[in-house]
């Protein structure tokens, strides 16, 4: 397919150009059909109703989704933040009474909202999906079934690609400001990421100096720097003491910041990054660094960053 | 221009951010996306959630103290650059990306500043 081209040879709309670049990244099935429908499984698809879930899974913002199968049958859901909210539409569809009459779908509904995707996305149909506007009604709807719930139920994995490995279960360390002790598991990492090296470790002190005179108070606790500082006495005394207190906190929050628990890592924390004031805080190994930048310090953090690392 | 059409416009500008992207820090929902980079929903997700991280206690706590509350927090780390950019008038939309350690960062600052600014206060 041409970028930008239907499959009938049409223009695509402009709006739909950024969702089909979606699909194609998630390898999904992207075909557009007459009337702006897409085709999110063909007949030789074995699980249409895979293809389904994963479309609600993908849709956060709120989105009345208009399912069709090639049997002729059809629903429409209104759906966000990946969970379906109303059932607004069955045609075709045998049981779908007391979803419809639903103001907002709720636990007692999912056995019959699954029988209903079911009998919709049944073996060896085409299906289509339209995405449209929600209903005014929709949007005060903020509940729903979770869709992770509705492919649990169906024993369906929405990671799943084939050839693929399934991804790392996702975890859910909610950062809590001030917060203590959130259970840190790693998280999932890009192509990039996985082609990174181990992690390294860095020179705490050598990074500080690096950074030059913009970083005009710091200091290094734990690891072979221990106890070095620079700058005014009374700021570094400060630095000190919250370290003190916060240390371990303090190493929470990098976690949570960087992909790897304990992995090496830098970070600055300010009003605009580029002017006025920042505070630079870094762990190697056992080491923690923390200091105070005055002015831009983006380049030099990065320059700092690969001579430490050297 | 729409969130789409600017944040396309920050990656043709920096070949080196691998993904720019528009999040709702209330919600951990990152609502658009841009860039080179092979990610999918959950790797978005995780952005997310690093940026939540980054403007949270103790360090946020720290610099609110020291200087006032922060609205741009930087990551760096083997794996490349994290930028996470809060809006000044919605705190909760932010521009989350992942840059390459070569790209020119007082640029590419300035320039997401600039498009966050577009984006919020559009």
């Amino acid at each position: 397919m041409t970028r930008g081209t239907g499959r009938a040879g049409r223009p695509l709309n402009k709006a739909a150009i950024p969702i089909v670049a979606r699909l194609t990244a998630l390898q999904a099935a992207a075909q557009i059909a007459p009337g702006g429908a897409r085709v999110i499984a063909v007949a030789s698809v074995p699980s249409p109703i895979v293809a389904l879930l994963r479309e609600v899974n993908e849709t956060i913002l709120g989105r009345a989704l208009r399912f069709e199968s090639s049997s002729g049958a059809s629903l429409t859901l209104e759906v966000a933040g990946r969970r379906a909210l109303r059932l607004t539409e069955a045609v075709g569809l045998a049981g779908a009474e007391r979803c419809l009459a639903a103001g907002a779908l709720e636990d007692e509904h999912k056995d019959e909202l699954i029988k209903l995707l079911q009998a919709l996305a049944a073996p060896r149909c085409e299906l289509r999906v339209t995405s449209l506007p929600l209903g005014p009604a929709g949007e005060g709807v903020n509940v729903g079934l979770p869709v992770a719930l509705l492919a649990d139920l169906l024993l369906i994995d929405l990671n799943a690609v084939p050839g693929m490995a399934p991804p790392a279960p996702e975890p859910e360390p909610e950062p809590v400001r001030g917060g203590r002790g959130p259970k840190v598991i790693p998280l999932p990492r890009t192509a990039a990421e996985r082609k990174a090296p181990p992690a390294a470790t860095c020179d705490l002190a050598a990074l500080a100096r690096a950074m030059g005179p913009g970083l005009v108070a710091w200091l290094v606790s734990g690891g072979v720097s221990d106890g070095v500082t620079e700058g005014p006495e009374e700021m570094v005394a400060h630095l000190q003491g919250f370290l003190e207190e916060e240390a371990e906190a303090v190493g929470r929050q990098l976690d949570l910041m960087s992909n790897q628990p304990g992995s090496t890592v830098c970070s600055l924390l300010g009003a605009t990054l580029v002017d006025g004031h920042s505070i630079l805080c870094a762990r190697s190994g056992e080491g923690l660094l923390l200091g105070v930048v005055e002015g831009d310090a983006t380049q030099a953090l990065l320059s700092a960053w690969a001579a430490a690392k050297a | 221009m729409g969130v789409i059409e600017s944040l396309g416009t920050v990656v043709k500008a920096f070949p080196k951010a691998r993904v720019v992207a528009f999040a709702d820090l209330s919600s951990s929902m990152i609502l658009a996306s841009q860039g080179a980079e092979d990610i999918t929903q959950e790797h978005l997700d995780a952005l997310c959630k690093q940026a939540r991280a980054s403007f949270d206690d103790p360090l946020f706590a720290l610099s609110v103290e020291a200087f006032g509350e922060p609205h741009g927090a930087l990551v760096v780390g083997e794996d490349g650059v994290r930028v996470f950019l809060r809006s000044e008038s919605e705190p909760a939309d932010a521009l989350c990306c992942i840059c390459e350690h070569g790209i020119d960062l007082p640029e590419f600052v300035t320039k997401i500043r600039e498009t966050l600014d577009g984006i919020s206060g559009g």
